[in-house]
């Protein structure tokens, strides 16, 4: 459903702040896909995805998203199959507007806008429900404004609204690193239900080993805008945790090692 | 001992209580009118008339977060498209949809240039007032002033009754004060029949559309739409409002000219922090009617100085500086003493905790 053809994004290009995020990389996606992308610190994982929800503008190759052509398509025209949760907390939700409101213009999504009512009564008990399933108390705050909820809370409404309209692609951006261990384990078992309830296609960016092995049936592993490894099926089955780790030590050393013989 | 207790807490109590300032503000106020009466009510009506000038600078500054000056071209442009189609025969109140959709058309120039060119909303919105000038004064066929002498205005069909209503209930004194009477009724009528209408369009899924994209584009664009369009409307609504509020002005004035909208946008920009620190409005109908209040306290208010101090006009421009940091200041400084007060009581208790502590183990 979503194949990315030697795509690359340089940042700040012809400067000495020259940093290529992405270096023609290819992916392939298919339909039902669970996917956890795991990779050290400025590997490119969310510029993979700001690539692909047309965030940033990719310098070469192509991006195709259910059989479609969309590498030059603004970002608002992909976002219709697209849901996002952002790394950064604060980026997903309108702060000085109240939760209901919040879930409101996510419920717009690929709606015409017209001039009735923004806020409909007849969301009401969707939005409780959807609230209620994430279990942190929110849904009898629905009038709160959002900017006076923690950096947590936030990002769990962020995942009620990409997932709300169920879109195609889901792609989520180490969406429980914000939330404490129970909800941040809540979080992920909704994520899955989610997923398989609405037949979601998902990619999920995450710093926790054990959370990459746990779900999903496909594991990618980043290294300086390539995809080193991409494990699906049997070679998944027989990765352990501590394989994973050995994997991500190696490459860290191995990156070292070249920088030195670099620089020296 | 119990009596000064007492005393103490009295005095503790009293700077304080919320109740006693709104007494006290509120009889500054009554007061204020009494004896400024037709000081006063002159600069209600013009209040009025600028008050759309604030809610315009709400919905550019506030909802969208755009640093939009274009208000500073679209008033004296709804002014000078009023006063031309006036003199041309067109009815009164059919000129304020023209003079609306001429301030719109300004703003959507703004948007434009912003949205096509990348240009910096400050910019692309002083390049506007630049250019808008020049339209102004072609519209006012190269004048720089046009009078409304003897011409139907949204005013005059009710300022002979009301002359006369007043003559006979209230004598001949008060037959000067007719004029600015009909101005605030009319004006009244016609700012609350756009903030209701505006209100409800903020609560429409286009409105709250806006208000989203203003608040974080990135989200507006994860749904689906188009942040650049909210961008144009927004514009393109709040300068319709100022070009509105420019040819209320005219109206009130007898007269359009090029230089009416010279530094407008700074008693926009006034009118929405007076109303925000003063009101300290919650929902977006609150604020949007705090935007409009805000500009009647910034007028009716610095009459007030001008009255009491015996100033020459031509002190405006500082008087309208010093009111405006007033108001900003005042609040602040009430805020840091309670929050000093409250440091000091709860030392004090502390203290006194110390001392029970230390009696006891004695
Ligand atoms: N807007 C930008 N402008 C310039 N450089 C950027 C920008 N966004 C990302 N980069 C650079 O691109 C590289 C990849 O960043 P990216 O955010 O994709 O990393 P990541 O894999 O998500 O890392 P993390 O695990 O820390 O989130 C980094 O070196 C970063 O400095
Ligand atoms: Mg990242």
């Amino acid at each position: 459903m979503l194949q990315l053809k030697h795509v690359s994004v340089t940042f700040n290009e012809g400067t000495p702040n020259e940093v290529r995020a992405l270096q023609g990389l290819s992916l392939d996606v298919k339909h039902g896909d669970f996917i956890t992308v795991i990779g050290a610190n400025g590997a490119g994982k969310s510029t993979l995805f700001n690539a692909v929800a047309g965030t940033v503008p990719v310098d070469r190759g192509r991006i195709i998203l259910n059989g479609k052509d969309v590498t030059n398509q603004p970002e608002y025209r992909r976002s219709l199959d697209i849901g996002r949760v952002f790394q950064n907390p604060l980026v997903g939700t309108c702060p000085g507007l109240t939760i209901r409101e919040n879930l409101s213009v996510a419920a717009m999504r690929g709606k015409h806008l017209g001039l009735l009512p923004g806020v409909k009564r007849k969301n009401n008990e969707w939005f409780y429900q959807l609230l209620k399933s994430i279990n942190l108390g929110l849904e009898n705050r629905l009038d709160t404004d959002v900017a006076l909820l923690s950096g947590g809370q936030r990002q769990a409404i962020t995942l009620i609204m990409a997932t709300m309209m169920k879109p195609k692609l889901l792609m989520l951006d180490e969406h429980t690193a914000a939330l404490d261990p129970n909800a941040g384990a809540l979080v992920i078992d909704l994520t899955v239900k989610l997923a398989e309830e609405y037949g979601l296609t998902v990619i999920m960016i995450t710093h926790s080993m054990h959370q990459a092995i746990a779900v999903g049936n496909r594991i990618i592993m980043m290294n300086r805008g390539h995809v080193l490894f991409d494990a699906s099926e049997s070679e998944r089955e027989s990765l352990s945790y501590h394989d994973l780790i050995e994997r991500f030590r190696s490459l860290q050393t191995g990156d070292e090692l070249s920088d030195r013989a670099v620089l020296s | 001992m119990t009596t000064n207790n007492v005393s103490k807490r009295i005095l503790r109590r009293v700077p304080i209580s919320g109740f006693l300032v709104r007494v006290l503000v509120t009889t500054l106020i009554v007061g204020g009118f009494m004896k400024y009466f037709g000081v006063s009510i002159g600069a209600l009506g013009q209040g009025l008339a600028y008050s759309l000038v604030g809610v315009s600078v709400f919905i550019t500054f506030r909802i969208l977060q755009f640093p939009d000056l274009t208000v500073d071209g679209a008033f004296p442009i709804g002014g000078a498209v009023c006063a031309a189609l006036i003199l041309k025969g067109t009815d009164a109140e059919l000129t304020l949809l023209y003079a609306f959709g001429a301030g719109a058309v300004t703003g959507l120039i703004t948007a434009l240039i912003t949205v096509f060119f990348r240009v910096e909303g400050l910019l692309s919105s002083i390049i506007v007032i630049t250019g808008a000038y020049t339209v102004t004064l072609r519209v006012m066929g190269a004048r720089s002033n046009i009078p409304l002498l003897g011409e139907r205005t949204i005013l005059t069909p009710y300022q002979k009754e009301m002359r006369s209503w007043l003559i006979e209930n209230y004598g001949r004194e008060m037959r000067r004060h007719s004029n600015n009477l009909v101005e605030i009724i009319v004006f009244t009528m016609v700012v609350i029949i756009v903030l209701l209408v505006l209100n409800a369009f903020m609560h429409t899924e286009l409105g709250l559309m806006l208000r989203a994209s203003g608040k974080n584009s990135q989200v507006v664009r994860s749904f689906g739409v188009n942040h650049h369009l909210m961008t144009i409307l927004a514009l393109m609504l709040s300068n319709g409002l100022s070009g509105l509020a420019g040819s209320l002005a005219v109206q009130q004035f007898g007269f359009a000219d090029v230089s009416l909208g010279f530094g407008i946008i700074v008693r926009g920009l006034a009118a929405v922090l007076l109303g925000e620190v003063l009101l300290r409005p919650h929902s977006i109908g609150q604020h949007i009617l705090s935007a409009a209040i805000g500009m009647i306290i910034f007028d009716v208010s610095r009459a007030w100085v001008f009255a009491a101090l015996e100033l020459p006009t031509t002190d405006i421009r500082l008087v309208s500086a010093l009111v405006v940091l007033t108001a900003l200041a005042v609040p602040n400084l009430i805020d840091r003493w309670r929050e000093w007060h409250k440091r000091r009581v709860v030392n004090r208790r502390k203290e006194q905790g110390q001392l029970d502590v230390a009696a006891k183990a004695r």
